[in-house]
């Protein structure tokens, strides 16, 4: 080892001398189309987003420079706050209650029992679903007079709700709509997860004297927990921006109780054509999923025992 | 600490029997080596005295309790697996402490234990690393350390050495032994490599397709194979087989070698088919005996080792002295008459 730091002071000194050879020019034709084609779709978007977002600017009227004043409304704006609270409810739920019955699904499926293939193909059926169409099926569903859901609680003797007619339980209904269409894919993340958990600590589990339940909490949680993870983060950022299934059922409604950002955000500059204000809502609303994003994946790194060696 | 006995035990995979009815008596503190060539059903006798595999007949007992229907959590066993087996999300200290947790020891407790163990290991500096940390050894003795903590009545290993390299595994070897004469609990090891289990166990029972060939001390066994299989499984390099028929006194090969019988031999009926067996380490090199053409040599500095043709038969001698031998040479080998073995070559049984 010595003699090789010995042997060659002379030709790092020539090195250090000599002047490093100008490669870097020749990349950019390399790099060129890649960087117009994200400086066209990604780039210019965002710059434009934030530029209108410090201009008054409704359509058909002129546009006005106005400097952070959309910026200060939305502050005041106690519909905004309302939409943020609506925002979290709905994301939290949609992330948890997938979360619970996809875990317990996965579990169920990675036993081995008859027809287990065919019916994990049955369970992922409501993934493959278009959500507008998954939209109007529920929102018959939900009918108060007419939908299924009213008669099947009149069997067993529950008087029929009002379900996303009504203010408190629209969010509710909402979530189970998500639910049941994005539990499937938790259940394939977990499953995965499953599969990818080694099965001999689960015999020195059994002989250093665990339980079904012991070996469940402190060898398959823990083992699974980065996959959960990755679920979480999947879900929560589908859910925070989810649009199509609120919007196509309720609009925001009744009055403004399923009102998300999103919805919000779309009402403001589609409904209203407040172009500047909605794109100060877009704004926030990025930097609020940029924080989201970046807090996941924090986490995530604390979960993963695959790559423990990494920290 | 405990004995284990068992009794006529037996495992059949559907209609396929891996063990026919097995007996062995394990004392107290005793270090017994289960050993045999693949697919023996070492393995699969030790993972029914672990509990891991249900057994189809007989009964085990770890001391006075009959344990063969009882879950592998309620029989006071440790075991070390060959993959080692850790919990890959805990730390080493973590992994030791496991069993103790879930028995509800006290923190300060299981700290107390754990540390003993890791001294015992020299793990104390690798508490706080996870296993993926670790190099193979160091995975291996977190193993034993988690076996160690739990005080239990009976170790089990399972190949504990296969996946190390060669020369970890005779300092592993040794830290194991060590350990045992240390901590004297009852310990069953599984092994395929028989100068592993020479070289640690009080007594090795030696396996066959689901049978029992032999039990017996070590050097009994070497000394004394009760057949052709123990004899040439046991002992390494394997022992020299020639087949012949004692005439006129002494035992001749159908291609007219003769070899020296040992003095003290039963009557054997002229005319019966027999094995004659010498160990390459109870050949010497001389200018009289057997004469040979050199077709293998391979020195390792302190040994020879050469292979003979002796008029037609491969006869394999180990060296202790430096000779200069080559390839073709002529070779006169001198055989200990002593430590020959005579086998019925229909049985397989030593005479």
């Amino acid at each position: 080892m010595a003699s090789v730091s010995i042997d060659n002071p002379m030709t790092d000194a020539e090195q250090i001398g000599s002047k490093p050879p100008r490669l870097v020019p020749n990349y950019w034709p390399f790099v060129l189309p890649a960087l117009l084609v994200v400086s066209a779709v990604i780039v210019f978007p965002w710059l434009f987003t934030l530029w209108m977002s410090l201009n008054s600017w409704t359509l058909g009227q002129p546009r006005t420079f106005i400097g952070f004043a959309n910026y200060v409304r939305l502050v005041q704006d106690m519909r905004f706050w309302e939409s943020l609270w609506h925002t979290t409810t709905y994301t939290a739920l949609s992330v948890v209650l997938p979360l619970f019955f996809g875990t317990l699904a996965a579990l169920v499926f990675d036993a081995k029992f008859p027809f287990r293939g065919f019916l994990r193909g049955v369970f992922v059926m409501p993934m493959m679903a278009t959500p507008v169409a998954v939209a109007l099926v529920w929102t018959m569903m939900f009918h108060p007079q007419l939908g299924v859901l009213n008669y099947l609680l009149s069997l067993v003797g529950i008087g029929p709700q009002e379900w996303i007619y009504n203010q408190s339980a629209v969010i509710p209904s909402l979530v189970i709509v998500e639910t049941w269409q994005w539990t499937p894919l938790v259940m394939l993340i977990v499953l995965g997860g499953l599969a990818a958990v080694p099965r001999e600590p689960y015999e020195s589990a059994e002989i250093d004297g665990a339980n079904a339940w012991q070996k469940f909490r402190y060898l398959t949680m823990p083992m699974i927990a980065p996959f959960l993870m990755i679920a979480v983060i999947i879900r929560s950022i589908d859910a925070i921006k989810s649009f199509d299934i609120i919007y196509a059922m309720t609009q925001g409604g009744p009055g403004t109780a399923s009102e998300t950002i999103n919805i919000y955000l779309y009402n403001t500059a589609f409904a209203y054509y407040d172009i500047g204000y909605g794109s100060a809502m877009a704004v926030v609303f990025f930097l609020i999923i940029i924080a989201l994003s970046f807090v996941l994946l924090m986490v995530r790194q604390r979960a993963n025992w695959s790559d423990m060696e990494d920290r | 600490m405990a004995t284990v006995n068992i009794q006529n035990i037996q495992k059949n995979y559907g209609a396929v029997k891996v063990i026919h009815g097995i007996d062995i008596d394990i004392s107290d503190g005793e270090f017994v080596a289960l050993v045999g060539p693949s697919g023996c059903g070492k393995s699969t006798l030790l993972r029914m005295i672990a509990g891991l595999e249900e057994v189809s007949g007989g009964e085990i007992r770890i001391g006075p309790r009959e344990v063969s229907h009882i879950p592998a959590r309620d029989r006071d066993i440790a075991m070390v697996f060959q993959n080692y087996a850790l919990y890959p999300h805990m730390t080493v200290e973590e992994n030791m402490g496991f069993a103790l947790k879930l028995k509800k020891a006290d923190v300060a407790e299981i700290k107390s234990k754990v540390g003993r163990a890791a001294a015992i290991l020299g793990l104390e500096k690798l508490l706080d690393r996870y296993p993926k940390q670790l190099s193979g050894g160091q995975r291996q003795r977190v193993a034993m350390g988690r076996a160690i903590v739990r005080d239990p009545a009976v170790f089990l290993f399972d190949e504990p050495l296969s996946n190390l390299d060669a020369k970890l595994r005779v300092q592993m070897r040794g830290e194991i032994k060590t350990m045992h004469q240390r901590i004297g609990t009852t310990t069953i090891y599984v092994t395929h490599d028989q100068v592993e289990a020479m070289t640690m166990a009080d007594k090795i029972v030696v396996l066959h397709d689901g049978h029992i060939e032999q039990i017996g001390a070590p050097l009994d066994l070497y000394d004394r194979p009760a057949n052709i299989f123990v004899a040439g499984f046991i002992g390494s390099p394997a022992m020299n087989f020639i087949d012949g028929r004692i005439e006129e006194g002494a035992f001749r090969t159908s291609k007219g070698l003769i070899l020296p019988l040992p003095q003290t031999l039963p009557s054997i009926p002229g005319g019966r088919d027999l094995v004659y067996g010498i160990r390459p380490e109870h050949i010497r090199a001389s200018t009289q005996g057997i004469e040979g053409r050199a077709i293998l040599v391979e020195g390792t500095g302190s040994e020879l080792f050469v292979r003979l043709d002796a008029k037609g038969e491969d006869i394999a001698c180990l060296f202790r002295e430096r000779l200069d031998i080559g390839f073709g040479d002529t070779v006169f080998a001198e055989i200990d008459p002593t430590k020959a073995h005579l086998f019925d070559k229909q049985t397989g049984r030593r005479i």
